[in-house]
Order: structure tokens, then sequence, then C-alpha cells
């Protein structure tokens, strides 16, 4: 066994998160989704069928996501003391959330009622929500805690869950307005545009120099598969191309496919940590202080 | 009402990791997991360069992000200042480690030790598995900083309820104390120096002070 | 922690001393019996100048006691043949067994007589770093002096890893065995490689923290970004080995810029031999009839005796002497007669005339600007004529100081920057003086403890210095010891075993296998015996695959061991002590001493047992004692105890008496309670009596003592002594004369380290002796364009720790501990990125390890640090780090008159392995 050598450079500077790993990710990637499949379903659907499998998929999506938590927390047998801190805690209030989410879910799945189905839906988004101010309170990662990240995982969540929509749809045999398939070119214009804002108001206002070197080395591949592609495809659609069920998968797996690689990315590979900073370097003796130091920051010496 | 901070003056850190060390055997973290330690940072371009050493741990912020996330309430803030973690109450699900900006907090899954899979008797006789699987980081040695309320003594002039990093410092470079008291060593050495807090930007208001110069 | 509150716990008072910067005070928390932290003794924070604490280095002696891979019963080798390939199939036997063997050798030994037929001693031992294992073998050392004539000579690497000229120049010149600045007064320090916050422990971190604060200025001059430079006003990244050209230049803007009107006139009149005259052949110009040195009496206007009551001499000019002689090497004379002698001072002032920093820029690769910037802050900042009182005497106060580091005070060019650095101090009067440069203690000398008791009168006005004779009835043709010490160095002395093994230590390692061809002098022999103790020479020495190949031929060795390391890898038998927190011994503390412990008291302090020892390791007083029983040796060991060569003050005295009967074997906690109480009766002028039960729980025990002690100046004007500077006429004759011996011994392979010998230094091209050394070996030096230099690390120097897994964890917070260090621009064109695995060769070799790009460091220098690259010693093996010793050749083109060499090597570099 060789020990090997730590890179004092890697101490300094801002580093990738290593407490998150694909399981935490994951609660983000499936529970996201579910939460905006879940409202969608709720507002756009009303064949009890497709209803039905889409509600029962989001639940899937969503519990897998926290089932996977679940197995990355040091202490799964103590996970019920996450209710304890409501006043404040995000993680606490999306788990509450889950719990009506599941209940309002449940029924909504026996019962197909609006009575039960549309408070799943809005329960679906507050899921949503949660998980996005959970990202948003992290102070530790300026990727996340910017303030638009809210907004970008609320509308990659309501673009997947949109796109899974269009998948259910395209599979199950209820039939489908054209409206649902403008609704999701819109959801995919305002991911595009609240991506856009996000990714330059990070830049503005500044972010470890390895996030940004992630999420712009992201940004075509995001921007084509997630958007360009997808839209194409449902103009396709709209323009009475055959294989429209086809195609309509497609676009659904495509929008929904590159909402998950966004959030892997956020999560993992863009979770940049702060790093430190010194506004000033110590006189030794006698001189002058030094200039500030932000080791990893661009613009910044270090 | 106390205020316990620190104070850290960078004129006078050498980087030699006495506090790191010292903290290590006082607290009995495993290997690999510094609750304090001090980073070594050049900037500049040869032949102009600086190197600074800047000791870092838990700030003890007065408003501190890892407890406005921390689901269960395991993390508190304390009258005295002292951020503070219920072991027993944490699930370990790492949410404070994301939301501390200052790279403080640590979880460990499973028992390390300094030699392969056996603990030395040293790591034996003082080995918590009610650490296992739950966030950690710096207490400013809260048993000791609780004695003084017991034993009437001052932490930051008694070194038996001072911080073991502020203690073992060979440099002078730390010290510990109550701000709001005007008498204490850190409220003075703060009116005779310039000095900064890291990352206050981020509205944490940290209790740690580096000071950089004289005032 | 919650568990631990419920058990039974205590602090036990001790000490630190496993570097040369200790004593330092610590307290073990023990557990239920076990070790669990190290803490500060804040019982001693009054008396101990860093507050009672403690490095980093001794929070690893926790994990040192537990460590899994201690040997922990004595070991006997089973495979007769040794080497680095040879498994030496360690099996445990019982200490009865291990002593027995130990004693047969010796009583074998004794038989055969002491010294072989080369007349060298059939014993050699070996202690490591700077005399430390002294404070952890507990009565060993009596038990050597019990022995008779044993061969310090294998060195681990002093003389090449110690500030070796600083020991014998600056004890010659000012009883500094090491020299520090005087920092609690500093107002300005040029610190030349110095790395003081790194290797000086906490007194002297402490001191130069407290400075900066205060506001002082030190500049370090290095061609490397160290931890000590990080912390200095300001950085001058000189080109290795050319610091001699650095100093002249800052003489020469003192003295020819300056000049004597703003000097410090009255010191040079009466401190130094500034005035005395010397004759146009480079001697003194002496009285014909009392042979002692002439001055100019400006008062009588004629040449008088140097030491002429009333008489004022000129420091400067030439003066027309109607009468005098010479007397130069073996005592020959010649006459003169109205001769023109110029003062010393003259002699510089002509001398340094060359040095310009317009010429030093040349050389050093640091702008003459730079150069007359630092040379004229300098002497702003001396402020001569300044006065402080201390403790109700007024001194003067000269707050400058230049201290040199490791590499610039050993090997070639070291002569000349410690005569710089001592004149750069003589001329400002900030020499030994408040502020100013100051000498910690003596080796070379006697007493250790106190070195103003070392200053008498000497020859020619000046201290004694008890140089190894180089006249023809006494030069020892025969070398006493394999590394020469007495034959080749006479300014080492033969002050016991420092004076040896302060010798050319590497000669006595090459000479075992090759010697000149002009050797005339007995064949050097294996030892029959070595006994190596705290010392790893197959690591900490140079070239070190081939010493340990040396070491494999030794006959029978005997190694105190903690684990199986590179050098005990070839014992052939292995006993485990008692370790730092395991063990008892009692040492003095206090008064001043290296590299920066300037007290303002002095002592006594106890190491005590904090813990039982682990396994069968047994206490190095109960191993002594055993060891001298068996060998027939227990009535002069027993009666060195006595004289307390193992304590700190005799056994037996005026008014007391502990000592212990000759013909019984002591205990070792009656020996410890003995010295105990002979120390605490001595120290209190028989007021205080305490034994060890007192000393156990209390910890030391100290008197105070005055400021004054830190500096010598004081004692030397009591004497009426002058430091022998700047003119360096001994030298120059001592130089002739062993080169006479040895010529008439048709030995001329010494010839080179003669040309050292100089009244005044010239610059030589220093850097380029290490290219011709590789052009001699046969290699290109273009194929070899960069500088590999070592540097120290706290957390390792001195502490045989490379096994210890914590120090490994926080060491690696500081830059350097992954690798080598080079400079970024340069490792960009080579195509080096950070953490690539890259191949240091010189023409010895190649060294192995991760790069680590910096800007602090020179374009042309790599820097290894610490001693590493072990391939024995369990964890440490599998550091995958460099050492630069793997790649340094030990020969002796490289060593310096004084037998010294500096850890520098000419290098390639080249990308093995990208980083994962």
């Amino acid at each position: 066994m060789k020990n090997s050598a730590k890179r004092i450079a890697d101490l300094v500077s801002p580093r990738q998160q290593r407490n998150w790993d694909w399981r935490a990710a994951t609660n983000f990637i499936a529970g996201g989704a579910g939460g905006g499949l879940l409202l969608w379903t709720s507002i756009a659907v009303s064949e009890p069928d497709a209803t039905r499998t889409a509600i029962l998929l989001a639940l899937v999506l969503i519990a897998s996501g926290l089932t996977c938590v679940w197995f990355e927390i040091g202490r799964p047998w103590r996970a019920l003391n996450v209710y304890r801190h409501f006043a404040t805690s995000w993680m606490t209030r999306e788990a509450v959330v889950a719990l009506l989410l599941f209940a309002a879910g449940g029924l909504a799945v026996l019962t197909v009622r609006p009575l039960f189905v549309i408070p799943a839906g809005i329960l679906g988004l507050a899921f949503l929500y949660s998980q996005a101010r959970i990202l948003a309170a992290n102070k530790g990662i300026p990727a996340w805690r910017h303030p638009r990240s809210v907004a970008l995982m609320i509308a990659t969540g309501l673009a997947e869950g949109g796109g899974f929509l269009a998948c259910v749809l395209a599979v199950s045999s209820a039939v489908f307005s054209n409206w649902i398939l403008a609704g999701l070119v819109v959801l995919i214009v305002i991911r595009a545009f609240v991506w856009r804002m996000y990714l330059g108001g990070l830049v503005a206002d500044g972010a470890p120099d390895g996030a940004l070197r992630v999420l712009n080395g992201i940004a075509p591949r995001f921007l084509v598969f997630g958007h360009v592609l997808p839209a194409l495809a449902i103009a396709a659609v709209l323009a009475g191309i055959p294989g429209r069920a086809g195609l309509l998968f497609a676009a659904g797996i495509m929008v929904a496919a590159s909402g998950w690689f966004l959030k892997f990315t956020l999560v993992r590979r863009a979770a940049f940590s702060q790093g430190l900073a010194l506004l000033r370097l110590p006189v030794r003796g006698r001189g002058a202080a030094g200039p500030a130091a932000k080791p990893g920051w661009k613009g910044m010496p270090g | 009402m106390k205020r316990y901070v620190m104070t850290i003056d960078l004129r006078r850190c050498v980087g030699c990791q006495t506090c790191t060390a010292a903290c290590k055997g006082a607290n009995a973290t495993p290997p690999g997991v510094q609750w304090r330690r001090v980073l070594d940072i050049e900037t500049g371009e040869f032949p102009d360069v600086r190197r600074t050493f800047l000791p870092v741990a838990c700030m003890h912020c007065a408003n501190p992000p890892c407890e406005e996330v921390c689901p269960t309430r395991a993390t508190t803030k304390r009258a005295d200042g002292l951020v503070a973690i219920d072991y027993d109450l944490c699930i370990g699900c790492a949410n404070c480690v994301m939301a501390c900006p200052y790279d403080a907090r640590s979880i460990v899954h499973e028992a390390h030790y300094a030699y392969g899979d056996q603990p030395l008797s040293s790591e034996a006789v003082r080995f918590d598995p009610a650490r296992i699987g739950v966030s950690m980081k710096c207490t400013f040695c809260v048993d000791r900083i609780d004695q003084a309320a017991v034993t009437g003594r001052t932490p930051g002039v008694h070194p038996e309820v001072t911080p073991a990093c502020v203690n073992s410092c060979i440099s002078g470079a730390m010290e510990f104390g109550d701000i709001n008291d005007p008498e204490s060593t850190v409220s003075r050495l703060l009116g005779e120096t310039q000095h900064y807090r890291m990352h206050e930007e981020l509205g944490t208001e940290p209790g740690v002070y580096y000071i950089w110069d004289q005032s | 922690m919650k568990a631990a509150q419920s058990k039974s716990v205590k602090h036990v008072p001790t000490l630190c001393y496993n570097c040369v910067s200790g004593p330092d005070f610590m307290t073990v928390k023990v557990v239920d019996g076990v070790a669990t932290e190290i803490e500060p003794n804040f019982a001693a924070a009054e008396v101990h100048p860093a507050h009672g604490k403690v490095c980093v280095k001794a929070y690893g002696l926790v994990q040192k006691t537990y460590n899994p891979n201690r040997i922990l019963s004595p070991m006997k080798r089973t495979n007769p043949k040794k080497g680095r390939n040879e498994d030496p199939g360690f099996v445990p036997i019982s200490w009865d067994e291990a002593l027995d063997m130990v004693a047969a050798k010796l009583n074998a030994i004794r038989a055969k007589g002491l010294r072989d037929e080369a007349g060298l001693p059939r014993v050699a031992v070996s202690f490591g770093h700077g005399g430390t294992p002294a404070n952890y073998m507990g009565t060993f050392p009596a038990l050597l002096a019990a022995w008779g004539p044993v061969d310090y000579s294998f060195g681990s690497g002093q003389g090449v890893k110690c500030v070796h000229s600083e020991h014998l120049y600056g004890e010659f010149w000012h009883r500094g065995f090491t020299v520090a600045a005087d920092t609690p007064n500093a107002r300005y320090v040029i610190a030349v490689g110095a790395n003081v916050e790194v290797t000086g422990g906490p007194c002297a971190v402490i001191r130069h923290a407290d400075a900066r604060v205060r506001g002082y200025k030190r500049v370090q001059v290095e061609p490397h970004l160290t931890v000590t430079g990080a912390c200095s006003a300001e950085w001058v990244p000189i080109r290795p080995k050319t610091d001699p050209a650095f100093l002249f230049a800052l003489i020469h803007v003192l003295v020819r810029e300056h000049g004597l009107d703003e000097l410090d006139l009255p010191f040079l009149r009466d401190r130094t031999a500034s005035p005395y005259l010397v004759a146009p052949d480079g001697l003194y110009l002496r009285d014909p009839e009392s042979g002692k040195p002439l001055v100019w009496d400006e008062v009588s206007g004629r040449a008088v005796a140097f030491d002429m009551p009333g008489a004022k001499p000129a420091v400067a000019g030439c003066h027309r002497v109607a009468r005098a002689v010479v007397v130069d090497a073996d005592q020959a004379r010649r006459e003169y007669a109205d001769v023109v002698g110029k003062t010393a001072h003259e002699m510089l002032s002509e001398h340094i005339a060359k040095y310009t920093p317009e010429w030093a820029e040349t050389v050093c690769d640091v702008p003459a600007d730079t150069i007359r910037r630092i040379a004229n802050e300098y002497l702003e900042n001396a402020s001569i004529g300044a006065t402080i009182e201390i403790d109700g005497k007024t001194l003067p106060l000269r707050p400058v100081a230049v201290t040199l580091g490791k590499s610039v005070n050993n090997g070639w060019g070291a002569y000349e920057c410690c005569w710089a650095r001592t004149v750069l101090a003589a001329l400002v009067g900030a020499l030994e003086n408040p502020g100013g440069l100051v000498g910690t203690t003596v080796r070379l000398n006697r007493p250790q403890n106190n070195r103003h008791l070392s200053v008498e009168p000497g020859e020619d006005g000046f201290m004694v210095q008890h140089f190894n004779p180089t006249d023809k009835e006494e030069w020892q043709s025969a070398p006493a010891t394999r590394n020469l010490h007495q034959t080749l160095v006479p300014i080492v002395g033969h002050n016991g075993a420092w004076s040896q093994a302060l010798g050319p230590t590497q000669l006595a390692w090459m000479f075992q296998d090759e010697r000149p061809a002009d050797w005339n002098m007995p064949t050097p022999t294996f030892p029959e015996l070595w006994i190596v103790y705290r010392s790893n020479p197959a690591i900490s020495f140079w070239d070190t695959k081939k010493l340990a190949e040396i070491a494999a031929r030794f006959p029978y060795m005997v190694c105190f061991a903690y684990t199986v390391d590179e050098t005990n890898y070839m014992a052939d038998l292995l006993l485990p002590e008692a370790t730092d927190l395991e063990s008892t011994q009692m040492i003095r503390m206090g008064g001043t001493k290296y590299m920066e412990q300037f007290w303002d008291y002095k002592g006594v302090v106890l190491r005590q047992s904090a813990v039982a020892p682990q396994g069968d390791a047994r206490d190095f007083t109960w191993i002594a004692t055993e060891l001298a029983r068996r060998s027939g040796l227990l009535g002069s060991y027993v009666d060195a105890i006595n004289r307390g060569v193992s304590g700190v003050s005799p056994l037996k005295g005026d008014g007391y008496d502990f000592s212990f009967d000759p013909a019984q074997a002591p205990a070792a906690e009656k020996i410890w309670d003995s010295v105990c109480r002979a120390a605490s009766v001595t120290l209190s002028e028989g007021k205080e009596e305490h034994g060890l039960d007192w000393f156990k729980e209390h910890g030391f025990y100290a008197i105070p003592m005055s400021r004054l002690d830190w500096y010598l100046s004081p004692t030397m004007e009591q004497k009426g002594l002058r430091y022998e500077l700047p003119y360096q006429e001994r030298l120059l004759r001592v130089g002739r004369e062993l080169g006479n011996r040895l010529h008439e011994k048709r030995m001329g392979w010494w010839d080179e380290q003669l040309s050292e010998y100089t009244a005044l230094p010239e610059w030589h091209d220093v850097p380029a002796r290490w290219v011709r050394n590789l052009e001699h070996a046969g290699a290109k030096a273009a194929d070899f364009p960069f500088w590999l230099l070592a540097t120290k690390s706290m957390q390792y120097h001195a502490g045989g720790n490379a096994g210890i897994e914590l120090m490994r964890e926080v060491a690696q917070n500081v830059r350097g501990h992954a690798g080598v260090i080079m400079n970024a621009t340069t490792a960009a064109g080579l195509g080096i990125a950070e953490g690539d695995r890259i191949e240091v060769r010189s023409h010895i070799g190649a060294t192995y390890g991760k790069a680590t790009l910096a800007q602090g460091i020179r374009p042309d220098t790599l820097v290894i640090m610490g001693q590493f690259d072990h391939w024995a010693t369990p964890y440490a093996k599998d550091l995958d780090l460099p050492s630069l010793n793997t790649i340094a050749p030990m020969t002796l083109d490289l060593t310096d008159a004084t037998g010294s060499g500096s850890d520098i090597v000419r290098v390639a570099v080249r990308r093995v392995e990208a980083t994962t």
C-alpha cells in the first residue's frame, strides 16, 4: 500500500463536496421530477388510467429518492428525528410535505378523484419547492446558495415532470390535446431561460472556478439535448409527422433526462465548497499588509 | 450575556500544526478528521510571493447556517455563543456539512484507526461509538467551557477551561474569551488591532477574528 | 470524552527533548494507565521561555508509545547474510540472553585490547541528532565512560545536516556553538537560510512572533520561501550557495561606502583585533621581545604591544614600524625593520573593496540595489551609540543580526559565511551585545552549562581555544578515530565525544571503502562492535544505498531499536528500550542553549515514566546497569555515576553525599532519586533537598538567572579579551602547519581543503564545486541543470517519527510534505503538473516523488523536505516520499576543511507519471 500524499492546493481551494453522493443526488433527481409530474398530472390529465399511472410513477420517483437518502444518512434508524426542526429546516419541511404527499397521493391513486388528486399536485409542487430550498440554504456551496438556484431547481423539476407526463401519455391510450404539447414547449423555454439566468447570475456574482468550469462545460449539451432537440420533436408532432407517440416519448425523455443530468451535475460535480478567503495578508513584522486572497475564485489571487 | 470568541493573530502564526495535533489529541478525532487545521496559502508570482498560514475551524457563528438547516435540532447555538452538536440526535444527513461555508464539519461512517484495523490502546480507551455516522466539528472544547461554570474559572485565562488549540499554540497566535467582557484578552486585542472575520458577507457573524495588523 | 470521565485520570509532568531546540515542558494525560494526550505544562509557564509548551512533534509521542510496529522484546538476527535484500530473520530472545551476548562481545574485546592494530577503538557508537539521545539514554554515558576509548566517528548526518561550520567557528570566535539573534531586543535580522521558525522549537517561535508584533524586520535570504521566509517581512531569493558573495557585499557597503566613522569604533578598537598590525607577508607584526602583536598607539605615535596600558590603538591606516618580528607556521620567525604594517581593519577594507554590490549581483542573482538597501538598513537599525539597561547594568544596544542556516553554514563556502556574518556583527558592535548576534552555548569547550566560565585568556589577547596540535611533535599522524578529527581538523579540538562527533564524519564512511592513492596512514578497520541509538544513518546521511552496504559489512552491530529501520536492518541484535513516555531521567534545563533557548531561569527537569513500558521494553538505565554488571565494569560505572556523568551534578559534594557503593548495582529508581537530591541541593546551595517522588509530582526545579548571562561581551570586557576578528592570522598559520605535516607524510589529498585556511576569505565559485564533482564522475553538467536542496520540517525534524501516523496527517497541511517542491513556471516548461510523479536524478541515482508546484522557489531550484525514502521502517516505507540523501554523493572534493558538506546536488527532473 502506498500512502498517497494530499495536494496542498486541495486543502486551500474550493473542492467538490464529498458527503452527498449519488444517493443524495437521486433524491433531488427523482424527487424533483416526481413533484413536477404530480403537479402536472393534477392539472392536465383527466383520463383515470393515465392519471393513476402518472401519480403512481411520481410516488415511485419520490419514494425511491427518499429511500436512497435513507441509505445515505449516517444514522438511518434515527431517521424520524428529521421531523424535529420545522421552524427553519427545509429538510424537515420536505419530510413533512412528503408524508402528506404520500397520503394524498395514495388516496389519489386509489380514487382518482380531484379531491385527492389536486392536493397531491399541490403537495408535489411543495415538495419540489422544499428541495429547491434545501439546496439554496446551503451557504457552503456557492453554486447552490445563489438566489436563482431555487428557480432553476423548480423550473427543471417542472420540466422533468412535464417530460414524464409526456411519456406517460405517449405510452397510454389516453388522448391528449396540443395544449399539453404547447405547455411542454413553454416549460422547455422557461427552463432554458432560467438556466441562462442562473448561469449568468453565478458568473456575475462569482463562484468557485471549479463550479463555473463544470457548469459551463455542460451548457451546450444541456441546451441541445434538453431543449433544442425535444422542442424540435414536439414541433414535429405538431406538424403531424408520423410517429406521434414515439416523438412525444422521445421529447419527454430528453427533457427529463437532461434535467437529471443537470441536477446530478449541480449536486455532485459543480458542488464546490466556498473555500477560504483572507481579506488581508498579515503584516510580518514591518511593511505593508498584503492584498486579499481567495484561492480558487476567478480574479482573486491564490 | 457571554459570547465566547477566538482571536487568531495571523502575524504570529507559523503554520506549525501544533494546534492541529493538540486538537486531534484532545478530541480523539480519527485519522483524516481535523476539527481544526492550519492552511498554507501562497499568493503572488515569483519573486513577489507571500505565504500565509491560516488556522481554520468551526467559526461558532452567531447566525450559524448549520443550525438553520439541521432537521433534527442536533445542532444548536448556545447562549454563550458556542455552536454545539448533540450526537444522540444527529441523523448524519450532512445538510449542515453543506451549509457550513467554512468546511468545518465532517462525518465519519465507520471507525478508522491510525494503524490498520485495530485501535491503539490510546484509541481504544477513548473510542466513542456515538460519534460514528454523525456530524462532528470543533466544539471550542465545550467540556472545558462547561467546567468553567462549575469551577468559577475563566475560559481564556485558566488553561483547564480553555480550548486545547489555544493552550497549545506556541506562537501565541490564539486567544479565547468573552467578547462582551471589555476586560477580556480578546476584547483588548481586538481594540488594539485591525482584524476581519471570514466570509462575513454571508451573514454568518462568525466568532473567530483574524488579526492582521495593529490599529 | 464522556467515557473517560469516569476513569482514573492523571496529568504527568515531563519533557520533550526530541530535537536540539529542547527541552520543553509538557504533561501527559494518562487515562486508566494509558497515555492519551500531550498537553502543555502550565506550571512551568513562568520559568520556560515558551511558557510550558511543546511543538507539534511531541504530540506524536502517544502514538509513538503504542505504535504496533514497535520492537517489544530483544531480537537476534538469524540470517548471517546482511544487506538490503537479505531478510534479517530477527527472532525474539530473552533479555538475559541478549545482555549476555553483548557482555560477551565486550569482554572479548577488552581481553584483546580496547584499540585494534590500526590504533582505532574496537567499539564504535553512533547517536542521532545533535546530542539529544543523551537525554533519553539514562546512565548509558556512565557505561561508556567506564569502558574507555570509543569511536564516535560514524556519523548519521552531523557535519552535513547540522550547522557545522557555525559550531566550529562560532565557538572559536565567540563561544557560540550555535548562534542566534537576540530576538527579544532585535530590530533588524538578516536570516540567510536560517529556518528558525521550523527548527528553533517553541522558544524560538514565540520570540520571533513577539518580535513581529513589536515590529522588527526580518529579511529572509534563501532560494526557497520556507516557513521562516513566509513569516518574514522580505524574501530575497538568492542563487544557491552564493551566500558568501551576498555577505561580502554587505561588508563592502559598511566598510567602503560608510566607513569607520559610522561603525562602532570603540568596539572594533577594544574588543577585536582590528588594530593589530599586519606585515606585508600577511602575519601579525609582533613585538620582538614579548612576541605580542603590535598596534599603532595614537597617543604615543608608535607601535606598541596590543595590551600596552594607556595606549589608544589606531583601527585604520598603515603605520611604519621600526622593528618587529612575525611568527609563521612551525614557529618560523622572521624579523622586520622599518616595515609598514597595515591594521587588520585596513586589510579588511582593502580586501573587501572588490566585493561591491554590483559584483555580488552577478554572482547571487540579487539586485545590487537590494543588497545596498539591506546593508544600509542594517547599519541604520544598529543604532550605534544606543544603550540598554539590564539588571542594573548599562550595555550597548545593537539590535541587528545576521543569522545563517543549514547548507549556508556547512560545507564549502560556510567558513566565508560564518566569518562574514561575525564581522558584520563586530563592525557595528552587535557581537555578543543586547539586540545583536549572540552565541548560545559551548560544546567544544568546557563547562557546557556556562559558556562564560570557558572564557579564559589564550594567545595574543584572544580567548583560549584548544586546537588539535599541528606541530611536528604532537600532531596526530596516526588517527585515533576513523573520521580523523584530530589529524585533519585542528579547530574541532579534542573535547571528548563532541569533538569526535563533529569531525569529518563522512570520511569515516568513505575510507572504510576506499582511500586516496597517497594515503600514508594505517588502514582504517571495521569497528568490532558498533552500537547505534536513535540514529538511522542509512536514511539520514548521503549516498545512503552505499552507506547501508558499508554498514552491512560491520562484523557485529547492536541497535537500540524502536522499530525495524534501514540501519538496524543490518543489526545482529536489537534491544528495545523504554521510550519517551516510558522511562525516567533527569536533565539540566535553562541558561542559554541552542537554538534560541535563552532563559531567565536555570535548573533541572525530570522526564518520567508516565506509563508502563510496552511489551518487554526496558528502561535504559536498567539496561546500562545490567551491561556494566555483566561486563565487569560495575565499579567504574558506578564511579562515573557518582561523578555525575549521567546526572547533572556529582552525587557527592560539599555537605551532601548521595553516592553509591561501587560494589553494588544500584536500582534505576535509586540512581535517579540520588540525582534529584544532588541536583536540588546544589542548585539551592544546600537549602532544599528533593527526591524522585517530589520531582515526579512537581516536574522541575528552577532558580532565577540574570539576562546579563545572555551576552558574552561584558565578560570579554571584564577579562580584557578581544574577539579573534576580523583577521584570521592563527587559522592561516595553523593551515600552513597542517599542510606541512601532511606533506611530510607525502599526502596531498587534503590540499584542496587546506586552501580554506586564509586570513581573509576570498570568494571562489562555490557552486561550481558541485558541477565539477559530477564532471569528475564522468557526467555532463548540462544534463543536470537544476539545484536540489533539502529543507526541514517541524513535524519531522529530529523526531525519528517518520513512522508516526499523526505526524504524516498533520504535516500534509504544510507545503512540501507531498514530494518535490518546484517552481510552477519551470514545471510548466517541462510539462509537469501539480501532483505528477517525477524523477529527480543526480549523477549517482534517482529519487521519486510527486511534484508540488509553487511560486515561492527559484526557477533553477528544487527542494525536498526532510529525510525519507525509507524501505524498511514500517509505515514510513509506504509514504512514497523522495529524499535528497538518496542521490547526494559523499565525496572528498565536496568536503570542506572542517570536514563538513552541504545538502545540495545538481539534478535533472522529468515526469514519469501524470497525476490521477
